[in-house]
């Protein structure tokens, strides 16, 4: 039966922590709210060590919050990150993605920095600052960065935040073996879809829409184990899945993997979320990491990326490769069912529609298609937000609505 | 036997492939590739510093790619390829040519019909001369482009 105006809007009936009101997807005074309140203290992963090989490699990451960073890999090897900010006249100080720089130079006005944020020349400083402002004063503002958990280089704003492995806890502790030898990023891309952040996050945080994919239900919906799996909810708004085998010959034209990975069962495949937008995602033969980045309410970047062993023999890495490409590739077979859903959620959802309720109600004892992982997300957000995700505005009545 | 070097022969392969491929004709486009046809897609990623493959298909796992389609979920918006044959450099023994082309790919809205830009990149083909007509016996398809938004199943 179809339902009217009011009926559309009743609340659902289930426990307050089963449904979101759809305006936290949709609100820009949310949006700018998240940055500060969600992702300008928590630790986000900035790159892979393997992307700044040797001394002065540098590459570029737009933080979530908004900030432009640089994260360089030092002579003394270690990696720091700054703001892409110059201390002058506020332009920015590296344009291109990555690169090798022994001083890192303003193309502006010339002022020069080495690799640990020290100023070390503003071009005619006498003349100009005589000395009511020198080097001293123009350090580059340093930003918490630590390597770890699969050699990613990790970047928090906050100064007074928890260590990274305070904010990890014991949530990557089902990777932790797997990820103990180097690893090396071979995939790179990027993506941008008009639609919210968190629901590329919820799509990462629930197994129910594996009915999105022919791939995942014949090669694991249909396959012994599929609906053992569990989540785990873990303090910080992290979550993990158990694992499972995939039977990847149940694909047409799909073969059984040939190339596994050290430790993991043939065919297996843990997944791992990382509150506020990462997904750590071992299937098989194939690291895959979603890093997402909002850019308003209702558009986001995902940056993908593909790891394998930094010790892969040629052929072991062609492997990864074609394996990564069949479903997680920019022409996989999964990763753009994924995209075309969450763009159809920012469809539906647009900044300023009228709200709705959107339902996380499936309790399955946390097994597979309980929708568990998401209220766990939920319950963090809405702490850290102090907004009640399923009423973020404090006007929706529910004590006395039916 | 090869056949003789014919520019407009091998051009028409490559126009052909774009036309069938856009329109969905994936038969025919089959029809103009070499049995030991070898499909890649290429990028470089500046970001990672490394050549990346997207794709890596030979002709059996191109007709299961195909095959395999109306059973995704896909967007459905057609696309059309434009490609200007630049360079056609035929082997010294006459049995294939190197051809490079330029390629431009634009996506059309189902509904509304506004087209957008969808990528830009080069045909690196190799045809085929034995036989009676010009076949594809590789193509790699080097993109500079590396944004879809939210993809597509259907390859260039």
């Amino acid at each position: 039966m179809s339902r009217n105006a009011e009926q559309w809007m009743l609340k659902p009936k289930f426990p307050q922590t089963h449904f979101v009101d759809s305006r936290i997807y949709t609100d820009e005074s949310i949006f700018r709210e998240e940055q500060q309140k969600v992702f300008n203290g928590s630790w986000i992963i900035g790159c892979h060590e393997s992307e700044l090989p040797g001394a002065f490699d540098y590459r570029t990451f737009t933080h979530p919050a908004g900030t432009p960073l640089i994260l360089v890999r030092g002579e003394d090897q270690k990696v720091r990150a700054f703001y892409n900010v110059c201390p002058h006249r506020g332009n920015t100080l590296l344009y291109d993605p990555v690169g090798n720089a022994k001083r890192i130079t303003c193309i502006f006005h010339q002022w020069s920095f080495d690799t640990k944020g020290n100023c070390v020349d503003i071009t005619r400083e006498q003349q100009g600052f005589q000395n009511r402002y020198c080097k001293a004063d123009a350090g580059l503002r340093e930003v918490r960065a630590e390597i770890g958990y699969g050699g990613f280089v990790w970047v928090n704003l906050d100064d007074n935040a928890c260590t990274l492995k305070e904010y990890i806890g014991d949530a990557l502790s089902m990777l932790e073996e797997y990820m103990s030898m180097p690893l090396e990023v071979f995939h790179y891309h990027k993506a941008v879809v008009h639609t919210n952040y968190k629901l590329w996050h919820d799509t990462n945080s629930e197994f129910y829409h594996d009915y999105l994919h022919y791939f995942n239900r014949v090669t694991g919906m249909m396959q012994p184990g599929y609906f053992d799996r569990k989540y785990t909810g873990y303090p910080n708004g992290h979550a993990s899945v158990g694992s499972m085998t995939i039977k990847y010959d149940a694909y047409e034209g799909s073969k059984e993997r040939g190339v596994g990975w050290p430790g993991l069962a043939p065919g297996g495949w843990i997944l791992i979320d990382i509150f506020p937008a990462m997904t750590y995602n071992l299937r098989t033969s194939v690291l895959r990491m979603d890093t997402s980045i909002p850019l308003g309410p209702n558009k986001m970047l995902v940056e993908f990326r593909g790891l394998g062993l930094k010790s892969d023999t040629p052929e072991e890495r062609a492997q990864r490769v074609r394996d990564h490409n069949t479903i997680w590739g920019p022409f996989g077979r999964n990763l753009h069912e994924d995209l075309l859903a969450v763009h159809g959620q920012g469809r539906a959802m647009q900044p300023g529609s009228e709200p709705h309720w959107v339902i996380q109600g499936r309790e399955e004892n946390m097994t597979i298609h309980d929708e568990g992982g998401m209220r766990h997300f939920y319950a963090e957000w809405s702490r850290r937000m102090e907004r009640e995700a399923f009423d973020p505005h404090g006007d929706r009545n529910l004590a006395t609505v039916a | 036997m090869p056949m003789q070097p014919d520019r407009f022969a091998i051009e028409e392969v490559v126009y052909r492939s774009c036309l069938a491929l856009d329109a969905g004709d994936y038969k025919g486009y089959l029809a103009l590739c070499d049995e030991g046809f070898r499909y890649t897609v290429t990028a470089h990623s500046p970001e990672i510093r490394k050549e990346m493959v997207w794709l890596d298909h030979d002709k059996a796992e191109m007709q299961l790619l195909f095959n395999n389609l109306p059973r995704h979920n896909s967007d459905h918006s057609p696309l059309a390829r434009h490609a200007h044959v630049y360079t056609v450099e035929v082997a010294a023994d006459g049995k294939s040519a190197a051809v490079v082309s330029t390629l431009q790919i634009y996506r059309t809205t189902l509904d509304g019909g506004a087209t957008e830009l969808f990528a830009i990149g080069r045909y690196l083909d190799t045809v085929s001369l034995e036989g009676n007509a010009a076949r594809l016996a590789k193509r790699i398809v080097r993109l500079e482009t590396r944004q879809f938004g939210f993809g597509y199943h259907v390859p260039f």
